[in-house]
């Protein structure tokens, strides 16, 4: 298979070279270095301040007047979130809910998405429509008929409430089709000539290329369902059941009477795991997004 | 990376998923929760971090003494009432709704009328036993929870809005805490000392806009309310039962009734000018609609002079380190009257239960000291039962004047709760969004958005 | 829902050429259609599946109920279309809905050019080390819940405490009301909105950036053109493929807006940031008119799925594919 060039994901994006040179170089250089400046200390600043005012000591968190870096660092923030939430059973829930999901989206949005991709047959435009007006509904509409649904399959309050319903993915299949479309079609006419099946086509030709597009709705996946909170606080009943963003609630108290520190450290922790996956993701990320979505 | 291990990595997602899943079952089904899907008591409460050890203990407690009745608490992480009544509502439409839910003065009217069943029959029944309790609370939280002559809910724990003071800044303003019938101008002119000696970002006066805290002390001292508030009549047989030598027996009703708005009372429009000025002359701030978060760690920092609080307020301070004598508390300043406002809350049957007997030997052993004491360890509210407010409850976290959480109801006995009917939240929101553009204007803004409010509260008393 | 049908099937790789080859290729393809129809099946079933169990039933019993006066207490009751009147007259869902739309325009066009530009800046000649550092920057509110986001909000834009007041007090600026003055919390909204949502948008647009072949700029340096000319003739015209998948899928959120303004001002002051879903939030859940709350989702599905049909007809006009 190794053997089908294919001009892939390498087109290597960001590495185009600057259009221009040499002409005025300095005053346009500088105008763009300070924008970019300025949009990289907007979109960090907020964060940069939760994490500074979640290390400080919860009397200083707001401190009057003060500078935002005056007064030692004080870790306390973050031992009293592990004192008050069960934190390793949120992020084990959270981790297992958002995984499974995830695989789980990639899985069902490869096949759905290379259908709609790759192979005619008579509706197939009504049905991808279909699936597509699906994302147009919001969910506080859904919610209660979900429910009842899970209950009827007796699944309440279990974390399976959670992952079956999260697992077709309209958004998903979407971006998988855009990404299959965007590969070339002569693959599968080789592989036919080959001999090959159409599902064989599939295995040994299209997703092994697929895979920059998979880690998209893998991430995506991920990155959305870490964070949900009104999903999990209708579907989840046991506080063993409870997710994260659920446990970050809990720190806020009683009439928000939970210490601004706290409730900031454990925002902190759990953007963690996100990051880290997004960090790691980057790059299939912007292969993903450059060789499918756009075409 | 090449195809071959590209296809290798996604065998290993595949395996490692399979293997996942497979390991964790008994998590993703609940199966390795104890004492889930058994025939325990299912108790919903608006549970959070702070009180998560405490409510451990109180389970433990009530199985030693009902070893035959199982209790699975569910604590719904919402982040408001609104969020937990939510989802009250949706386990209810799956028919999985629990046996007893903890309900507050928001909900009660509610819940009375749509959902709870009454406590008639059991407090009848049982007087002996729960006779103590009512000789340790106050009837003003107990009327609270009558609706059209029956009583639903036994309050636990309560909240007056009383007024905290940053003692730092009545100091340095030159002023000492104010007396007991304080009133509104005394209250206006301390905000003006302070604001004069404050500094830059003091601010003299902080409130936020909700029910509770929000205009409603004001429309209340000033002996008024945004909807016309009347009794019903009945629950006779519940106060010559249990608070017949009561000296304020006479006041007793079957409940609290609001049925019209009367938003458009000319003393209404006299505390909202009241409020508007405040505002306009930069002592008291303009209230965020939502927000509230921030102003425990903004209070503790000693950038507010005075804001509208209850006992629940204490422990957040305390943690937030504010020293025991850095605040005090005092009533709210007195204008017609010096009726207060409360907040409570207790723990209803469910009208759906199978389990109603198991249900009220709970609310029972929650009503009893022992089971108090266990679920109120720390001033993060107020406890229903007088003889809890006590030195050992706030010593070492304050305030000096502790004892202003009690004798609210005591002093003050025509004290009422957030005026909440059935409607509460469509009539919350009516009131919440025109507070804003009232107290924000020139003052003859005041009239026509009152007028407004009269018509929306007129709307959101009209459904359900 | 048809004109949706035709117009999904724009963005893929045009056909022509494909469809004579499809030609030459039906013998061989005849004895795999089965296999391949089997096939399609096979792989459709759990999208379909699941979608049709989780969505599409859940939708149509809202649907239905969206008919009947419902409060999940009792049973319901059938009112005919007396829940869509209802909403027709209720001035809040009215300003809900065009407060939406203001901020649907305003937040994505925002959002658009924000990424638009971050996107083409990135592009400049720096080493790649500091163009992963700005990418990264970029996306990083993306990785924040948005409850998160709002409670963080909340603090930064207090009026009398928050950062961003004291910021702007330094260079003389007297503090703003954000969050109690009506344009002011519109404002905060957008901005908070805006901030957490721009690095996705920031990615697709790299993504179709780079997909420009450098050749064409070169070759129109050749003929003099520089910067805006430059990006108004090749940039835009050979992004507008991945505009269009951007704004469609920008605005398909944003018009669901409803965590921001739920938590960080809970639709005020007055009514000025209440959004469609958190109007349908609060029909349902706190006033239990499930049925009313039904009828404005569906009104609310309507109108996205109209703004959709209407992007794609008019990507027919400005949409370029190459």
């Amino acid at each position: 298979m190794t053997t089908i060039s294919v001009k892939e994901s390498s087109s290597a994006p960001g590495r185009t070279p600057a259009p221009r040179k040499k002409i005025h170089v300095s005053g346009r250089t500088a105008g763009r270095a300070a924008i970019l400046i300025v949009a990289t200390f907007l979109t960090l600043g907020p964060v940069v301040w939760t994490i500074l005012t979640s290390m400080r000591s919860p009397t200083e968190s707001l401190g009057a007047g003060g500078s935002i870096f005056s007064g030692g660092l004080d870790f306390s923030s973050y031992t009293d979130v592990f004192k008050q939430v069960n934190m390793w059973l949120l992020i084990w829930n959270s981790a297992l809910v958002t995984g499974i999901i995830a695989v789980g989206q990639m899985f069902t949005a490869a096949l759905a998405g290379y259908v709609f991709a790759r192979i005619d047959f008579r509706g197939r435009g009504v049905l991808f429509s279909i699936v597509l007006a699906t994302m147009m509904v919001p969910m506080q509409v859904t919610i209660v008929p979900v429910f009842m649904l899970i209950r009827g399959m007796g699944l309440s309050d279990t974390l399976l409430a959670l992952i079956l319903p999260a697992i077709p993915t309209a958004f998903g299949t979407f971006l998988m089709r855009q990404f299959f479309v965007g590969l070339p079609g002569e693959l599968a006419e080789a592989a036919a000539i080959d001999g090959a099946s159409p599902l064989r086509t599939f295995r040994s030709v299209y997703l092994p290329l697929a895979w920059p597009g998979l880690a998209i709705v893998g991430i995506l996946a991920f990155n959305f369902h870490w964070n949900e909170f009104f999903r999990p606080l209708i579907m989840t009943i046991s506080e063993e059941n409870f997710t994260m963003p659920l446990g970050l609630v809990s720190l806020q108290g009683n009439m928000g009477t939970g210490s601004v520190s706290t409730v900031l450290a454990g925002v902190v922790l759990s953007m963690i795991p996100a990051l880290v996956v997004f960090l790691f993701g980057q790059r299939y990320l912007r292969e993903g997004l450059t060789a499918g979505v756009n075409k | 990376m090449s195809d071959v291990s590209r296809r290798a990595m996604l065998g290993l997602l595949g395996i490692g998923s399979v293997g996942a899943v497979g390991a964790s079952w008994p998590r993703l089904t609940g199966a390795d929760i104890p004492g889930r899907g058994s025939d325990s008591l299912n108790v919903a409460i608006l549970g959070n971090a702070q009180d998560a050890e405490s409510r451990a203990n109180l389970v433990k407690a009530f199985s030693a003494a009902h070893p035959n009745i199982k209790v699975r608490i569910q604590a719904i992480q919402g982040a408001d009432w609104g969020d937990f009544f939510a989802k009250i509502l949706t386990m209810v439409a799956a028919g999985t709704s629990p046996d007893v839910v903890l309900v507050a003065t928001e909900g009660a009217q509610l819940f009375a009328e749509r959902l709870a069943e009454p406590l008639d029959t059991f407090v009848k029944r049982d007087q002996s036993e729960v006779q103590d309790y009512f000789d340790d609370v106050h009837p003003s939280l107990v009327e609270a929870f009558m609706y059209q002559g029956s009583l639903f809910q036994l309050p636990l724990d309560f909240n007056s809005a009383n007024m905290y003071m940053n003692t730092g800044a009545f100091e340095k303003a030159g002023l000492s805490r104010p007396g007991d019938n304080w009133t509104h101008d005394d209250f206006y002119n301390s905000l003006t000392a302070m604001k004069k000696t404050g500094g830059k970002q003091f601010v003299p006066y902080y409130w936020t806009n909700r029910l509770f805290g929000g205009v409603v002390p004001w429309l209340y001292v000033n002996d008024t309310s945004f909807l016309k508030e009347t009794r019903s009549t009945g629950g006779n047989w519940f106060w010559d039962k249990f608070y017949a030598n009561d000296p304020t027996r006479g006041m007793r009703s079957g409940g609290y009734q609001w049925l019209e708005p009367n938003a458009e009372d000319p003393r209404v429009a006299e505390s909202f000018e009241f409020l508007r000025t405040l505002v306009a002359e930069g002592l008291g701030t303009s209230p965020a609609q939502g927000g509230g978060n921030e102003l425990v760690a903004q209070f503790a920092s000693g950038l507010i002079g005075t804001t509208p609080a209850g006992g629940y307020w204490v422990q957040g301070l305390h943690e937030a380190g504010m020293a025991e004598d850095a605040f005090d508390v005092q009533f709210f300043p007195k204008w017609r009257t010096q009726r207060h406002q409360f907040g409570a809350a207790g723990y209803a049957i469910m009208k759906t239960s199978t389990r109603k007997d198991e249900a009220w030997e709970w609310i029972k052993f929650c009503a009893s000291k022992e089971a108090m004491e266990l679920a109120i360890p720390n001033p993060n509210t107020t406890p229903t039962r007088r003889s809890m407010v006590n030195e050992a409850l706030y010593s070492g976290k304050g305030p000096a004047h502790w004892q202003v959480f009690y004798d609210t109801l005591d002093k003050f006995p025509s004290s009422g709760p957030i005026p909440a009917p059935p409607q509460q939240a469509a009539v919350e929101s009516a009131l919440i969004k025109n507070v804003l553009g009232a107290v924000t204007g020139s003052a003859a803004n005041v009239r026509p958005a009152l007028s407004t409010l009269q018509r929306d509260l007129e709307l959101a008393l009209r459904r359900v | 829902m048809s004109t949706t049908t035709k117009s999904s099937q724009i963005p893929t790789t045009p056909a022509g050429s494909r469809g004579s080859r499809r030609k030459d290729l039906a013998q061989q393809r005849s004895g795999k259609e089965k296999g391949a129809k089997g096939l399609a099946a096979l792989f459709l079933a759990p999208t379909i599946i699941g979608i049709a169990i989780f969505t599409l039933i859940p939708i149509v019993a809202s649907l239905t109920l969206a008919f009947f006066r419902w409060d999940i207490i009792s049973a319901p009751e059938f009112v005919g279309v007396d829940n869509f009147v209802a909403i027709g007259a209720d001035p809040t869902v009215r300003t809900a809905f065009l407060n939406t739309m203001g901020f649907v325009v305003v937040a994505v066009s925002l959002q658009l050019t924000v990424s638009i530009g971050l996107a083409v800046l990135i592009q400049s000649k720096m080493p790649n080390w500091l163009r992963t550092f700005f990418r990264s920057a970029f996306f990083f509110p993306l990785v924040l819940s948005a409850s998160s986001v709002s409670i963080i909000m909340s603090y930064l834009f207090n009026q009398n405490f928050g950062l961003v007041n004291k910021v702007i007090g330094m260079i003389g600026i007297p503090a703003v009301p954000w969050l109690t003055s009506q344009v002011g919390a519109m404002i905060v909204i957008i901005l908070v909105y805006v901030w957490q949502n721009f690095g996705f948008t920031f990615l697709l647009i790299i993504g179709g950036l780079s997909s420009i072949p450098t050749e064409m700029y070169e070759a129109s340096s050749i003929d003099g053109a520089t910067g805006w000319k430059q990006f108004k003739n090749i940039t835009l015209p050979l992004l507008s493929p991945t505009l269009l998948v951007a704004s469609v899928m920008a605005i398909i959120s944003a018009l669901q807006i409803f965590d921001q303004p739920y938590v960080i001002t809970r639709g005020g002051p007055g009514d000025s940031t209440r959004t469609a879903v958190m109007v349908i939030y609060e029909t349902a859940f706190k006033q239990l008119d499930f049925g009313r709350a039904f009828a404005i989702g569906i009104v609310l599905t309507l109108l996205i799925m109209l703004v959709t049909a209407i992007q794609f007809r008019l990507s027919r006009r400005f949409v370029h594919y190459n």
